[in-house]
């Protein structure tokens, strides 16, 4: 990388740490609390440029790669998971219009992804983010297409304005489409309300007949499947980066506490019980780093990603859990509380063990994987 | 050149400000043989040298002129230059408040001289005066000299030192010197500003109320201590629940950083949250019935017992 | 409006160390960022600069490590920059870096208002504007909390003394030191950092400004650090008061008043 590069995603990482502490930390458990942003903070968000961070300039973005994306997204959740969760799902549907969008729909859509968010959508609720049992369906009409469907859980949706949406041809083929909210019959469903990542909006949306030109189809007709891994993989390593956050911020509650708390007349940090949950906190989210900046690394480099990519997100969340249920042992009484951000922390974290796979199929993924080298 | 130490007297409006006078008894107390002479700017009608008189300067120098009055601080700066340049002090301190840090550095550039701001210490070494100052932060200190060249000049922070008044023969000087008015530059207006700040983070006194204070009694209380202290009611997360407080009166990671000259703590036990926001806290005071209560390791003052009694006596007991 | 604001590249103050064997600063490897305040000043330019048109330059003295500060500057909106930056600039104090600041601010040429923070958070100096204005014969508005336009050449200040706020009315051209209170200094956005890399960060040294020798780095500087060292750092050495509350409060008020 050259020197300009380096400098510019630090610059870049500073700011992300200055908004954080400034604009997110302080309102952190308020927005756990409200099970939404405050009115105001996304458009804070959307201000700042933070939804073109990795859009090209060509486009009005700001046009940084994966690794100083994943970098900006691991030092927000350190304040808070769930606008880090808001630009990761906006980041990855970015990944995929660059990847496979033609260019009369890049240059169409693209420019307004500084402003407006834009979701990717597989599951229904036929069943997880398996693809090969959905039922929306796309029919093909003279040069247009013709959507109709159900999308749920749907990682922002409702705050996201254009969705790329997973249908079925006639002829059974898998394929990616490009929706917004504009068109005739396009419709927002219900709003799920999850236990963690509360502020970020996960929604449905309902497509009745929606028309769309031939340009709005990613890639090509049967390789949606290929296309929804890809996004899943992309997901995978911000999740990562997400996680590593959420872990720093419980190793920080926990450090803190333990210094500051004393048992008799020892302080905590000194007693082995604690340093033994620290040194686990600690290692976990290390690993968890290696893991999403590897990815990143891999992703940028045009090499394969996918295996670390699941190793970052099914590690990490497991690990970001694990590490919460120790930070909360170390504060005991005050972990349990409320007025302790750690019990949120392990509801935001646990909310990754299931988004874009479960770590059973990331787990399945892998073995696979290895068991094919 | 002569070995004299001059200190600033700034007046603000008709009253001293109180930190040329510390100087003055600071100045006598590190000055040995040297004479110790207060400079005063003012109007022909004010009299401030019969106030500085009593705290026992050697010498006065005073410049007259009724355009002091809403003078700038080039102006100020001016007609000092005009005096030094003549009389050639050894040392000039200034008080490092607003004014003292707009104008001495402009008569710094005048005289070609070194100026060390926001002295916390000052004291002579031979003919050197060390001028002892924070740098990044309180962390570290820096000691300053200024070998070759006179005056030597230094700001010094407020209320540092104690000014003692002290009785000698003082020697009266009314310096004539002409006042240069600034073209370029007008004083429209000074509005005196009463120094109640409406905001917690600002507050010079703050009285603290956590959840082992959380009764009505006690809270009423700790707004009349407030009100005698002249400073604010902040209270630990818990208390924000209450109506009569909210995420304004917060004091703690998710609230506000406060960095009152004291502090008073009832009923908090001091969890991590809080303390954070309390680490820039001058003197702290702490009442809590929890001998173990971590909030005793960030005190100065620890007071194992009731938060009513105590309010009470502190309320009967301050005047 | 062609705004001048002067910066400072500060250490991270975090992360500043004493050597124990050299009493020195240990500088190496401490990231240098903007100094707070000056942030502030940056902001009430390009504000001004919204306002009324013009340019925002900056311009810092130091060496070519603090071109990390000026970009962040311009990332936040800036024009242009010039870094003054020489070997024989080093070592100066506020008076020497004040001379050619204002040498430099001469050859920029036109300049109708100079912006500082209103101190530095290490040296905490806070005289190097007022060295400015006195070096250019301006007139000066020091810890202002707020500055308004009122024409091309005018501007109403107000600054708050010790225990009043003084509205001074100035003529430009003119320096204002600018307290935090004046606005929220903006993010440097994502976008911005990117472009920052596109402006041109011009570098002079004393050969680019008409300098006297004698009267710029150390040899200029009429002041000299004697010792730096870390004070021993009192931790809170707890008093308990006594039992009785009314004795209590008569320990606590007499040995607050001593």
């Amino acid at each position: 990388m050259t020197n300009d590069k380096v400098s510019a995603q630090n610059m870049l990482h500073r700011m992300i740490v200055d908004f954080t502490a400034n604009e997110l930390a302080p309102i952190d458990m308020k927005i756990d609390q409200l099970g939404d942003y405050p009115e105001g903070l996304f458009q804070k968000v959307v201000d700042n440029g933070l939804l073109g961070i990795t859009l090209p300039r060509e486009y009005g973005g700001a046009g940084f790669d994966y690794i100083a994306a994943a970098q900006a997204i691991n030092a927000m959740a350190f304040g808070n998971a769930s606008m880090a969760v808001t630009l990761e799902g906006h980041f990855k549907t970015i990944s995929q219009f660059l990847k496979y969008g033609q260019p009369e729909l890049l240059a169409k859509y693209l420019p307004s992804a500084t402003k407006r968010i834009f979701a990717f959508s597989q599951t229904e609720s036929s069943g997880g983010s398996n693809p090969t049992g959905i039922s929306t369906r796309a029919v093909k009409q003279g040069d247009d297409w013709i959507i109709t469907g159900d999308k749920i859980m749907i990682t922002n949706g409702g705050l996201a304005q254009v969705y790329c949406v997973l249908a079925k041809t006639e002829d059974d083929q898998m394929a990616v489409f490009v929706v917004d909210q504009d068109m005739p019959g396009f419709q927002f469903g219900k709003r799920e309300d999850f236990i963690g990542l509360r502020g970020t909006p996960v929604g449905e949306i309902v497509m009745d007949h929606i028309k769309v030109p031939d340009y709005h189809l990613l890639g090509e007709i049967g390789q949606g499947h290929e296309i929804g891994n890809n996004a899943h993989d992309d997901a995978r390593i911000l999740m990562g980066a997400v996680l590593a956050g959420i872990m720093k911020h419980e190793l920080k509650i926990a450090v803190d506490y333990s210094k500051q708390r004393k048992a008799l007349d020892t302080p905590l940090y000194e007693l082995q019980t604690i340093q033994e949950k620290i040194a686990d906190i600690a290692i976990a989210k290390q690993n968890t780093e290696l893991l999403y900046q590897h990815g990143a690394e891999l992703k940028t480099a045009g090499e394969p990603y996918s295996e670390i990519a699941a190793m970052a997100k099914s590690y990490g969340s497991r690990s970001a859990v694990s590490a919460g249920d120790k930070a909360l042992q170390v504060l005991a009484g005050y972990g349990y509380s409320r007025e302790y951000p750690i019990e949120h922390l392990i509801r935001d974290a646990r909310a990754m063990e299931i988004a874009e796979g479960t770590v059973e199929k990331m787990n399945t993924e892998i073995a696979t994987k290895e068991v094919a080298k | 050149m002569n070995n004299e130490i001059w200190v600033f007297v700034q007046v603000n409006g008709q009253i001293i400000e109180p930190t040329s006078l510390q100087l003055i008894t600071k100045a006598r107390e590190i000055a040995g043989e040297r004479p110790v002479v207060a400079l005063i700017t003012e109007t022909k009608t004010m009299n401030v040298e019969t106030t500085v008189k009593e705290y026992g300067p050697d010498k006065i120098v005073t410049l007259k002129d009724a355009q002091f009055h809403n003078a700038s601080d080039g102006e100020i700066a001016d007609a000092l230059d005009q005096v030094v340049s003549d009389l050639k002090p050894n040392s000039l301190l200034f008080p490092a408040t607003v004014l003292g840090r707009s104008v001495a550095p402009r008569l710094q550039a005048k005289l070609k001289t070194g100026l060390t701001a926001d002295c916390l210490d000052i004291y002579f070494d031979g003919d050197d005066l060390v001028q002892v100052k924070p740098t990044y932060g309180d962390d570290i200190m820096c000691e300053i000299i200024c070998p070759d060249v006179r005056p030597q000049m230094a700001t010094i922070r407020p209320n540092i030192f104690k000014a003692v008044k002290h009785s000698t023969d003082t020697e009266i000087i009314n310096y004539s010197f002409a006042f240069h008015p600034e073209a370029n530059i007008e004083v429209l207006s000074e509005i005196p500003v009463i120094n109640s700040s409406a905001n917690i983070s600002e507050a010079k006194t703050v009285i603290a109320l956590g959840r082992g204070a959380n009764n009505e009694k006690v809270i009423e209380k700790a707004e009349k201590l407030a009100g005698k202290l002249g400073g604010m009611v902040g209270v630990s997360r818990p208390l924000t629940d209450n109506d009569e407080f909210s995420h304004e009166n917060q004091i703690g990671q998710s609230g506000n950083t406060i960095a009152p000259d004291l502090l008073i703590n009832f009923g908090i036990s001091g969890a991590v949250q809080y303390a954070v926001g309390i680490e820039n806290a001058k003197k702290v005071v702490s009442i809590n019935t929890d001998a173990h209560a971590p909030i005793f390791g960030k005190s100065d003052y620890a007071f194992v017992g009731d938060a009513d009694a105590f309010m009470s006596a502190l309320l009967e007991q301050v005047r | 409006m062609k705004i001048v604001v002067c910066i400072k590249q500060v250490p991270n103050t975090d992360t500043v160390k004493i050597d124990p064997k050299t009493n020195n600063l240990v500088r190496s490897n401490v990231e240098g960022i903007i100094n707070l305040f000056d942030r502030n000043a940056i902001e009430a330019a390009l504000q001004l600069r919204q306002q009324a048109g013009g340019e925002v330059i900056l311009l810092s003295m130091g060496p070519n490590s603090y071109i990390s500060s000026l970009r962040d500057g311009l990332a936040m909106g800036a024009d242009s920059a010039i870094l003054l930056s020489s070997r024989k600039f080093g070592g100066a104090d506020t008076l020497a870096t004040a001379y050619v600041l204002s040498e430099a601010i001469k050859k920029i040429g036109n300049v109708d208002l100079i912006l500082f923070g209103r101190q530095s958070v290490d040296a905490d100096t806070g005289q190097v504007g007022p060295i400015v204005a006195e070096e250019l014969q301006v007139p000066q508005v020091t810890f202002a909390e707020s500055i308004e336009l009122q024409d091309k050449n005018q501007l109403i200040g107000h600054r708050l003394l010790d225990n009043l706020v003084q509205e001074v009315k100035v003529h430009l051209p003119a320096v204002v030191t600018v307290r935090d209170e004046m606005n929220q200094p903006r993010y440097e956005t994502p976008l911005n950092i990117q472009k920052s890399f596109e402006k041109e960060i011009i570098i002079w040294s004393e050969n680019e400004l008409a300098v006297d020798p004698a009267q710029i780095g150390q040899t200029g500087s009429p002041t000299v650090v004697k010792r730096i060292y870390s004070p021993e750092k009192a931790g809170r050495q707890t008093t308990t008061l006594p039992t009785d509350p009314h004795a209590a409060v008569t320990q606590l008020l007499e040995e607050l008043n001593n």
